[in-house]
């Protein structure tokens, strides 16, 4: 009989699992449930279309239906996955019109994502605040802009949060970000470069209030004005980009474990403490490639490197996840932020004694006419004088940059290996001494 | 040829709801996959196609694509006895991908059905009109 996989979501991970899957397996019967209309898109571009650098949300869309005819995977959208019963082996569903169908499964993947979060503040029922996780909420923001709205509030700095901000603003929107933390992009930067990226922000006009929680709503039938530090700020649109929480209500109730993050708990084949049902993706956890703790860092590229694990898995072949980095870029305006491994401030957090180095250069040899900055901070374990970390900022070529020191800190490269680093030089493309090289020099001497 | 977002659908071809596209040629048919399949299928890195002297059934699997990260089943648009296979395609698979239409076709059929089977498959309006329609429920 054909092996039956399902699988719960079909965004990132959940499309990634089914085509590991189907490659693995092509008699398989898979079958992908989800709620959306949508299967299959990029949520990282959803600032993007708001912005107006991508003409239409249906671009987002990444697989279109041929994609599913022709690997032969049953998509069931509009449908609702009500209960796993592990024991049984099925799921039961229910679609649009209500009917309700259980499933059997040989393997099951569990690819629910995650949803926006709403910290416990008063007002936050009023109709008004929107969010940023689908096409829906994206169709809404831009509905709301055409609608004539002048200004936003954004709660949150986060990436989704400041490249919403920056889009706005891209729209003719007076925009002011509320930020809890005393910094912008508290997950990706330390303070110090995240505070170059907040200068960069406020030049633009982007008004940016660190350090205060939004404390109420206000407004009579529909949110008019958020209380923020004692400030009343007054807007058309407000937009609630606190983060998100892993979608683990379907495995709670199925009795499938929690890590510590609260969050799906995972081994290295992506597989849950229940035989053959996997977890992958924003809802998942799974270990820190160095400091070996389980983390939930909901970003694409982990969502479809698990996906793609569990699905082969799945599947019926063989693979094992690796672990994250959590390496991140984003650009803002005209500035590009990116970081891998671990930060200054997490390894304080995990008691991990640290030397870092860091270096202002340029994109271009200096005297090339188009040369941008570009900053690069290295952040190296005393002991093993290993890197574990790195953060860049810049005009431009920060990605591959950030993915060099990810592929280091993969080979547990030293940092005095890192500084002898054999690198390319054109005067229109780089300088003769690396910014990461010269960085590597920088630690190394505080390590004399 | 026209274009539907981003796909495009030449006039003259003979389409199949599977993506393939047919070209009548005299007594044979020139067979291959439309520009929509293989964008749906992205980086095309093998083809595994019949050898000449074998049998294709309409609406059966003949073959099989695979790119980096998906694997297809090709599905004939009509029956026939393979005549000819395009070894350029399971040399260098990435014609499928920059022309579908014309250096990387698959197959040179010699049909057994032609005129019942072109009932079941789509002429250039009709297929401008279903990818209108694919476009549409993305």
């Amino acid at each position: 009989m054909a092996r039956r996989v399902i699988i719960i979501g079909a965004d990132a991970a959940g499309v990634e699992a089914a085509s590991a899957a189907r490659k693995k397996d092509r008699t398989a019967e898979i079958t992908l449930v989800t709620q959306e209309k949508n299967a299959g898109y990029s949520r990282c571009g959803l600032p993007f279309v708001i912005g107006g650098h991508i003409s239409n949300f249906s671009d987002l869309i990444v697989y279109p239906p041929a994609y599913f005819q022709m690997l032969k995977l049953n998509l069931r959208n509009e449908t609702k996955a009500t209960a796993i019963n592990t024991k049984e082996k099925t799921v039961t569903i229910v679609d649009k019109a209500g009917a309700t169908e259980v499933l059997p499964y040989d393997s099951l993947v569990i690819a629910t994502g995650a949803d926006s979060f709403m910290p416990p503040i008063k007002g936050k029922e009023k109709p008004g605040i929107l969010s940023l996780r689908g096409i829906e909420d994206g169709e809404k923001i831009v509905a709301a802009v055409k609608a004539g709205a002048k200004s936003a509030v954004i709660m949150g700095a986060g990436l989704i949060g400041l490249e919403t901000g920056v889009a706005l603003i891209e729209r003719g929107l007076t925009v002011t970000v509320v930020e809890m933390l005393p910094q912008i992009l508290p997950q990706l930067l330390d303070a110090d470069m995240a505070k170059q990226v907040q200068d960069h922000l406020q030049e633009k006009g982007m008004r940016i209030l660190t350090s205060k929680s939004v404390e109420e709503f206000l407004g009579e039938d529909t949110v008019t004005a958020i209380m923020a530090g004692g400030e009343k700020i007054e807007a058309d649109l407000f937009i609630s980009a606190f983060g998100v929480r892993a979608n683990t209500k379907l495995a709670v109730e199925a009795g499938i474990p929690l890590g510590e993050t609260r969050a799906i708990k995972t081994n290295g084949r992506m597989e849950t403490d229940v035989r053959d049902v996997y977890a992958v993706g924003d809802c998942a956890e799974a270990p820190n490639i160095f400091t070996h703790r389980p983390i939930c860092a909901q970003l694409g590229t982990i969502a479809v490197r698990q996906g793609k694990v569990a699905g082969t898995n799945a599947g019926g072949d063989y693979a094992l996840f690796t672990g994250i980095l959590a390496s991140a870029v984003t650009r803002l305006f005209e500035i590009e932020a990116g970081a891998t491994g671990i930060s200054e401030t997490a390894a304080a957090r995990n008691r991990i004694e640290v030397i870092t180095g860091a270096i202002s250069s340029k994109t271009k040899a200096d005297y090339y006419p188009t040369a941008k900055p570009i900053k690069v901070k290295l952040i190296v374990e005393k002991e093993s004088q290993r890197l574990i970390g790195a953060q860049i900022i810049g005009g431009e070529e920060v990605t591959q940059r950030i993915n060099a020191l990810s592929f280091a800190i993969q080979k547990q490269m030293t940092v005095r290996e890192l500084a002898k680093a054999d690198t390319a030089y054109a005067p229109p493309l780089c300088e003769t001494w690396e910014p990461m090289v010269l960085a590597a020099e920088m630690v190394l001497m505080k390590l004399r | 040829m026209v274009k539907v977002e981003a796909y495009e659908v030449p006039e003259g071809l003979y389409y199949s709801k599977d993506f393939e596209w047919i070209k009548i040629e005299g007594d044979k048919v020139r067979m291959g996959i439309t520009d929509y399949a293989q964008k749906s299928l992205r980086e095309i890195v093998y083809a595994e196609l019949p050898s000449a002297g074998a049998e294709v059934k309409q609406g059966e699997p003949y073959g099989t694509l695979e790119s980096v990260k998906a694997v297809s089943d090709l599905v004939a648009a009509v029956s026939g006895i393979v005549e000819a296979v395009n070894d350029e395609v399971q040399s260098k698979p990435e014609t499928l991908n920059e022309d579908p239409y014309s250096k990387g076709w698959l197959l040179v059929v010699i049909p057994t059905n032609l005129q019942a089977e072109l009932a079941n498959l789509m002429d250039f309006n009709q297929a401008v009109e279903w990818h209108k329609a694919q476009a549409q429920s993305k």
